[in-house]
């Protein structure tokens, strides 16, 4: 199965059953879903920094800065036919790899500049899967809209649609 | 801010990590008891993305070790052993990958490796360069590479990164040293060497 990679800064949707988005190995970085599960459609942007975005955003690919990166992946979804009002998220990352005194704790504030931009536009968290000090993978599959986190040399789970476990974002 | 460097700076940077890798083989040589040979190193500048695919398969699952970099040169430098390379040079300790030794040995082997690295770029350039203490992880080489490209170069365009090899000999296995600097600085050791 094709899938579609989307890199670090990247952003991407689908609404094609067969073609998955994924972003392999976020640290600190989050991959950020934005889903219509009526509507087939989803996104994914793998944003890397806070922000402020500012001028330096129209230079870096258009999902580097949680505070430009999540308006610009909610613009591409509802152009790729998901209806504003049905659409939910999940996040995925943020973890603190290398933890040391003096470092930016920059997992930790990429996923509070993610809730606080997703928050402004009121879209809603349905699960999250951050923190912590593993890298993971994310996937999104369009053929049933399933979020799926994997942890290095960890198993592959469901964290949105069938199968997944009901936990508090 | 910078987003491109002249082929005349890259060969300059490349100059400074081959003297640098070189400081480091003669270490590693000594520590391990044979020869080391190092390869002609690599500098690009790189968009982010490009900049980790650079390093190899995101999914990969290896071990880095990173020391961050302050005082005149703020940056990251990194080691990164895919798991044979752990085992052959663990090996060549005296050592068992799994004990509770090989973990401590190789965050001293990289420390050993940085300052003899670092310490050959600081008397040639005259940059006081501060090392931090090593941080070992094992993970996917993306979440590796992006967690440090955005500590250390997250605002800039390009990651500057200069790739050595430090290569053991008769043993298949060769030791990569990555030394990425903020884009500050970069632009501090080529006003060093008269580039700036």
């Amino acid at each position: 199965m094709a899938e579609i990679s989307v890199r670090m800064g990247e952003l991407a949707t689908s609404s094609d059953a067969d073609t998955p988005l994924v972003s392999i190995g976020l640290g600190s970085c989050i991959g950020l879903a934005l889903l219509d599960a009526s509507a087939g459609v989803a996104g994914l942007a793998h944003v890397m920094l806070p922000g402020p975005g500012g001028d330096a955003a129209a230079k870096r690919p258009p999902g580097t800065f949680a505070d430009t990166g999540v308006p610009a992946l909610l613009e591409a979804v509802l152009a790729a036919g998901a209806r504003r009002m049905c659409l939910t998220a999940v996040i995925v990352g943020g973890a603190q790899m290398f933890g040391g005194a003096g470092r930016m704790q920059v997992g930790q504030r990429n996923e509070e500049a993610v809730r606080e931009a997703l928050r402004a536009v009121r879209i809603p968290i349905a699960r999250a899967e951050t923190g912590g000090g593993s890298g993971r993978t994310i996937r999104v599959y369009l053929d049933d809209i399933r979020v799926t986190s994997r942890a290095a040399g960890g198993t592959e789970e469901i964290l949105y649609g069938a199968g997944a476990m009901a936990v508090a974002a | 801010m910078r987003t491109n460097y002249t082929e005349i700076e890259l060969d300059a940077l490349r100059e400074l990590a081959n003297i640098g890798a070189g400081t480091a083989a003669t270490s590693l040589s000594g520590l391990l008891g044979i020869p080391i040979d190092v390869n002609v190193p690599t500098a690009a500048a790189l968009p982010l993305a490009d900049a980790i695919d650079a390093t190899g398969p995101a999914e990969l699952c290896v071990t880095g070790v990173a020391i961050p970099l302050d005082g005149d040169l703020v940056g990251s430098a990194l080691m990164l052993f895919p798991e044979q390379d752990v085992a052959t040079l663990c090996g060549l300790l005296g050592l068992e990958p799994d004990s509770e030794y090989a973990e401590s040995a190789l965050g001293e082997v990289v420390n050993i490796l940085c300052a003899s690295y670092l310490g050959a770029l600081g008397d040639m350039t005259g940059l006081q360069i501060e090392l931090g203490p090593p941080e070992q992880v094992y993970d996917m080489l993306g979440a590796i590479m992006g967690s440090i490209l955005a500590m250390s170069v997250g605002a800039s365009d390009v990651a500057l990164m200069l790739d050595s090899a430090l290569i053991i000999e008769g043993q298949a296995c060769s030791l990569s040293f990555l030394l990425i600097p903020s884009a500050d600085g970069v632009d501090g050791l080529l006003a060093q060497l008269g580039l700036g």
